[in-house]
């Protein structure tokens, strides 16, 4: 698969940035990009202008395809945070060669969480009041938070990327300052994973927290968010990795640190199996809880919330893919292991949709009475919501790109060529290949 | 950064195993418990004292009186469905067919005998609404009801995802209509919401907190009741100080069965309800 070399693909220096001529392939992209970009900002514009009535969304169902975006770019984000955490916290130093590109996902997916919360909140010209007045109690309020100072997290792991790699780093200034940061870098990383661990769980306990929806109310959702997440961020960091790989004709991480991140991806995706399994069994199949049980009845007879939990969430969503990941012989194809970094991608935010809308879709009952009298809620994204999701994906899809191309993002890539194209049996210790 | 070339190496064991000696390991642990201690014992200080530099002053002045509980009773056995309190709201505080305050719907006892329920917000001393608000813009006054402060709220929406009884209305777009029910059924009373924040019924504090300025009762005088109260034909709605036990609703629920909406959730909520015939 990875003998497909890049037409363009010239001797170039291993670890200088990755730029090369200009594709036919490279433009078009670019232009699909923009193309999005421009759908994007209109909508975003024009929600600005008109405010959220141009939305399908109500008073019944008030959070929709936004959330999920948000949800899901946060949640993609993860891959910073666990693998900083395996370089700094843990010392697993050779995963430098793919930590980069987790930071660089992360503060997309952080930047793109903060885009779809600024133009889905009413007054986003007060976007900044929770930084300001606080409620401590509020589940949403830490999130903000921890949202914000973790953006700055990334920002700071981030910068000596940025100086290393452009013309920022013939002032002198911003050199040193880059160096203090890299020194830094334990602390910054085990501040970051704490103010993940919060935050990516406490995401879930948005939902988790509100006793009035028996169907969102879990202690196991914020477990399950952040299990979610380990899983997905590690995957999206892999799947760019190998994508931009196969697309340059190059090698961007060694094989050892591709198996050992989708084995990790593979075990996190077990981990959530486990719980998400006995989170089902226990309320819904070994106890009786009327509305929890009415509510997975209504889900059932008017979403496809069954097929999608099952099917999309669980099956091709982890359990498939976690098989792709442990399995020496279907993890060393490096298509099957795209595929399955997609399928649980999809899953993630399939994950995130669903709980989003299971939780509106019913109904609340609180009439006394014993009349059938609430109707069903609900919901599809009118084409301006998707116009804004759109617009966000292409902002975060084209910053990776130039990021890829212009900034030194993966230190140990180098040309297919010079690596070896067999990645079998890697755990077993690879010993150095080229040179 | 690490080197461009792996160098050849024997390892006894995989890579990536190099975890944290016990000493660090220790370190992490203790470090992040007493972060967490620190973070909660910091928590509730912290937030006082922020309240006590950013808070809107002109809140003080409506923060209501401590020395006064509001409830209001509705007398389901009583209440006709005229949705004359849905229209006298509206058109007191201002609000759209799509955005009323007060709603009634038509339910059924287990006997199929079908009776109206009205809701106002229930004023709940353990509001859901209060409790996941991340900027404080609803909150408790002191006299124990459920307000909102509107210049402080970011329209998250995560109220009206929390709130169990869809008390709540969001300003979806710029209001440009004209009042509905206005002037058949009163005349607006207070500023109309911005686009972007979700809104809810007060118990007309406007007319509590003037009222008691001007020596008036809220639940006795007219000037300083609620306009459903007022409004209502058969008097199936009461409003007063539950603190005062010679109050008509404190009679009232020492003499009457009364229940409260999903009571299960222990919100605790200020409207209580005489259930009619065949409910309880």
């Amino acid at each position: 698969m990875n003998a497909t070399a890049h037409p363009m693909t010239s001797p170039a220096v291993p670890a200088a940035p990755q730029r090369r001529g200009v594709s036919a392939r490279f433009i078009l992209w670019l232009m699909l990009l923009i193309a999005m970009l421009t759908v994007g900002a209109i909508s975003f514009v024009y929600v600005m202008i008109h405010g959220l009535g141009v939305t399908n969304l109500t008073d019944e169902l008030p959070w929709g395809l936004w959330i999920t975006v948000d949800l899901s770019s946060i949640a993609l984000g993860a891959g910073a945070f666990t693998l900083s955490a395996a370089v700094y916290i843990f010392r697993m130093r050779q995963y430098e060669a793919i930590a980069r590109a987790a930071v660089l996902v992360g503060f997309l997916g952080y930047s793109s969480a903060m885009l779809a919360l600024f133009i889905d909140i009413g007054r986003f010209d007060r976007f900044y009041h929770p930084i300001i007045y606080w409620n401590v109690h509020s589940v949403l309020w830490e999130i903000t938070m921890c949202v914000v100072l973790y953006l700055t997290v990334l920002l700071i792991e981030l910068f000596p990327v940025l100086v290393e790699s452009t013309p920022l780093k013939k002032i002198g200034v911003l050199v040193s300052f880059s160096h203090l940061l890299h020194r830094l870098m334990p602390i910054v990383a085990v501040v970051g994973m704490g103010l993940s661990l919060l935050h990516q769980s406490s995401l879930g306990a948005t939902y988790g927290i509100l006793t009035a929806r028996p169907f969102w109310y879990s202690p196991s959702a914020p477990v399950l968010f952040i299990l979610s997440a380990v899983a997905g961020g590690a995957a999206l960091t892999l799947l760019v990795t190998l994508l931009s790989g196969k697309l340059l004709g190059r090698e961007q991480a060694p094989p050892n640190i591709i198996t050992g991140v989708a084995r990790l991806v593979g075990f996190a995706c077990l981990a959530y199996l486990y719980l998400k399994l006995w989170s089902w069994l226990a309320t819904n199949y070994y106890s009786y809880v009327p509305e929890q049980q009415i509510g997975a009845e209504t889900l059932a007879q008017y979403t496809p919330y069954n097929f999608t939990f099952w099917f999309g969430e669980v099956l091709f969503g982890a359990l498939i893919p976690a098989v792709f990941m442990l399995w020496g012989r279907l993890r060393s194809n490096r298509n099957a292991l795209m595929l399955a970094c997609l399928m649980i991608i999809a899953g993630l935010v399939i994950n995130r949709w669903n709980m989003t809308l299971s939780g509106f879709v019913i109904p609340l009952d609180w009439s006394p009475g014993v009349g059938d009298i609430f109707p069903i809620n609900t919901y599809e994204p009118a084409l301006v919501e998707w116009g804004v999701a759109i617009g966000i994906v292409a902002y975060s899809w084209l910053a990776f790109t130039l990021a890829v191309r212009f900034l030194n993002i993966y230190p140990e890539s180098r040309p297919v060529g010079a690596a070896p194209v067999v990645v079998e049996h890697l755990s077993a210790s690879e010993p150095g290949h080229h040179g | 950064m690490s080197d461009q070339e792996p160098t050849p190496q024997v390892k006894e064991t995989p890579p990536g195993v190099t975890l944290l000696n016990r000493r660090e390991f220790m370190t992490l642990l203790l470090g992040g418990g007493a972060t967490m201690v620190l973070a909660a014992t910091l928590a509730n200080p912290l937030d006082t004292f922020a309240r006590q530099i950013l808070d809107n002053p002109a809140r003080e002045a409506h923060d209501g009186d401590p020395n006064y509980k509001w409830i209001m009773i509705i007398d389901l056995s009583k209440c006709i469905g005229c949705d004359y309190c849905v229209w006298a709201c509206q058109a007191t505080n201002d609000t759209t067919d799509a955005m009323r305050w007060n709603i009634r719907v038509e339910d059924q006892t287990q006997l199929g005998v079908k009776f109206h329920l009205t809701r106002p917000c229930l004023h709940c001393a353990h509001a859901p609404c209060v409790e996941v608000c991340p900027v404080g813009a609803t909150y408790h006054r002191r006299d124990g009801l459920v307000v909102m402060d509107y210049d402080k709220c970011i329209g998250c929406r995560y109220c009206q995802t929390a709130c169990p009884y869809n008390a709540r209305a969001f300003n979806w777009s710029e209001r440009t209509d004209v009042n509905p029910r206005a002037p058949e059924w009163g005349t607006p009373e207070v500023e109309r919401r911005p686009r972007g924040v979700p809104e809810k019924c007060t118990f007309c504090i406007h007319r509590i907190d003037a009222g008691l300025a001007a020596g008036l009762m809220p639940g006795v005088d007219e000037q300083a009741t609620p306009a459903c109260v007022n409004v209502c034909p058969v008097n199936a709605r009461f409003f007063g100080n539950v603190n005062d036990p010679n109050s008509t609703v404190a009679r009232i629920l020492r003499t009457k069965p009364t229940l409260r909406l999903r009571e299960d959730l222990g919100t605790e909520p200020s409207v209580y309800y005489i259930p009619p015939e065949g409910l309880l």
